[in-house]
């Protein structure tokens, strides 16, 4: 009968396969915890005994409930967010998240150092108290009659919306150029441009629904029992 | 904690409001009118509305926000944008973890098999041997 119990001979790290060749102190051994199951014995009678079946049989590890085959969105909840973030198509710019926002939000903050990054890395002064300016302060603020310089003219102004038909586009960009300049022309230019828009759209519902009708009535004709009789009488003369 | 994060949208959208009516003012300055009266008073306002903002700080000291957030506004890119991000690689990290698992589960059952056939007596041992082991 086969011993079951193998002799350490065979289980030693001397004979495994993996390491052939000498090993010198000197190299950090790896964790062979629950790796070589023996007990050495020394004294008169040394013995080397065999606690162990089996080399590089390691203790299990606990089960846990969370393991990565484990559904984690459903897990934690999540999945109506997912399909409210990944189910629908979320809008790139900036002004979509922060549409009341006034001026121009989609630019990157490094061209006009408005970045956040530059607020984390040089943070601004902070811990002094807050308090109203005097008279002598506000006098720094005085107003002078002359027009603004260009930079700062269009800063309150809000971006005009790009237009999404192709048609449109040649004059929606020098509409935009124009209406950057003007506020008020861009307001009335987009009140008079609103009934316009209205008759054009209210004038392809027109002919579509006429459309529509023409093709009911062929359908209807097509099918009427009066139809198909003179269709029948026309085909048999 | 929902309403504190409101009234501070709220706070900050006020602020933002009186700035862009200063701008307004500094742009259509009228020398005869009271301007600059008006232009004193919203700039008070402004001072009152970040003493207002300032009351907020103490009951935001526990929010953290990650950094990679910043990245995404300062490229003038919408936030939810990050949100839909990290789901994004969640689950898509969550399917390779789970397509390993149920490889290596799959290879140990073939390799039992195999095993099994190769080297019976001691595959006994070890699935009594495993067996004292989940009852510890």
């Amino acid at each position: 009968m086969a011993d079951p119990l193998r002799r350490p001979e065979q289980i030693s790290p001397r004979s495994s396969p993996r390491d052939r060749g000498s090993r010198s102190p000197a190299c950090p051994r790896p964790d062979s915890t629950g790796t070589l199951k023996t007990t050495i014995s020394l004294g008169k009678n040394p013995s080397v005994k065999h606690t162990g079946p089996f080399y590089c049989v390691k203790d299990i590890p606990e089960q846990s409930e969370i393991t990565g085959s484990t559904n984690l969105l459903h897990h934690y909840g999540l999945e109506h967010s997912y399909n409210k973030f990944c189910g629908k198509k979320v809008k790139e710019e900036l002004s979509a998240f922060l549409p009341h926002l006034p001026g121009n939000i989609d630019t990157p903050g490094v061209q006009d150092n408005s970045s956040l990054r530059m607020l984390i890395e040089k943070p601004p002064i902070t811990g002094k108290e807050l308090s109203q300016l005097s008279g002598l302060a506000l006098a720094g603020f005085r107003l002078h009659p002359g027009p603004l310089p260009e930079q700062y003219r269009m800063m309150h102004q809000m971006p005009s919306k790009k237009k999404k038909h192709k048609k449109h586009k040649k004059e929606g960009d020098k509409g935009n150029a124009l209406s950057e300049a003007q506020t008020v022309d861009n307001a009335s230019d987009a009140e008079s441009r609103k009934p316009k828009k209205q008759k054009k759209e209210e004038e392809k519902d027109k002919d579509g629904k006429k459309k529509k009708k023409k093709e009911k009535k062929k359908k209807k004709q097509k099918h009427s029992p009066e139809h198909t009789v003179s269709h029948s009488g026309e085909t048999g003369s | 904690m929902a309403d504190k994060f409101e009234s501070l949208e709220q706070q900050l959208e006020l602020f933002i409001e009186n700035t862009r009516q200063l701008g307004i003012i500094v742009s259509d300055f009228q020398p005869l009118g009271q301007g600059q009266n008006v232009l004193n008073q919203k700039i008070n306002t402004m001072v009152s509305e970040m003493q207002e903002i300032e009351k907020f700080r103490p009951l935001l000291q526990d929010v953290h926000v990650p950094l990679e957030v910043f990245n995404y506004i300062d490229e003038g890119k919408n936030p939810n944008l990050y949100t839909k991000d990290c789901l994004e690689k969640a689950l898509e990290k969550n399917e390779q973890v789970k397509g390993k698992m149920d490889n290596l589960k799959r290879f140990k059952g073939l390799l039992m098999v195999e095993l099994t056939k190769v080297f019976p007596n001691e595959m006994n041992m070890y699935r009594a041997l495993k067996g004292e082991d989940r009852l510890k």
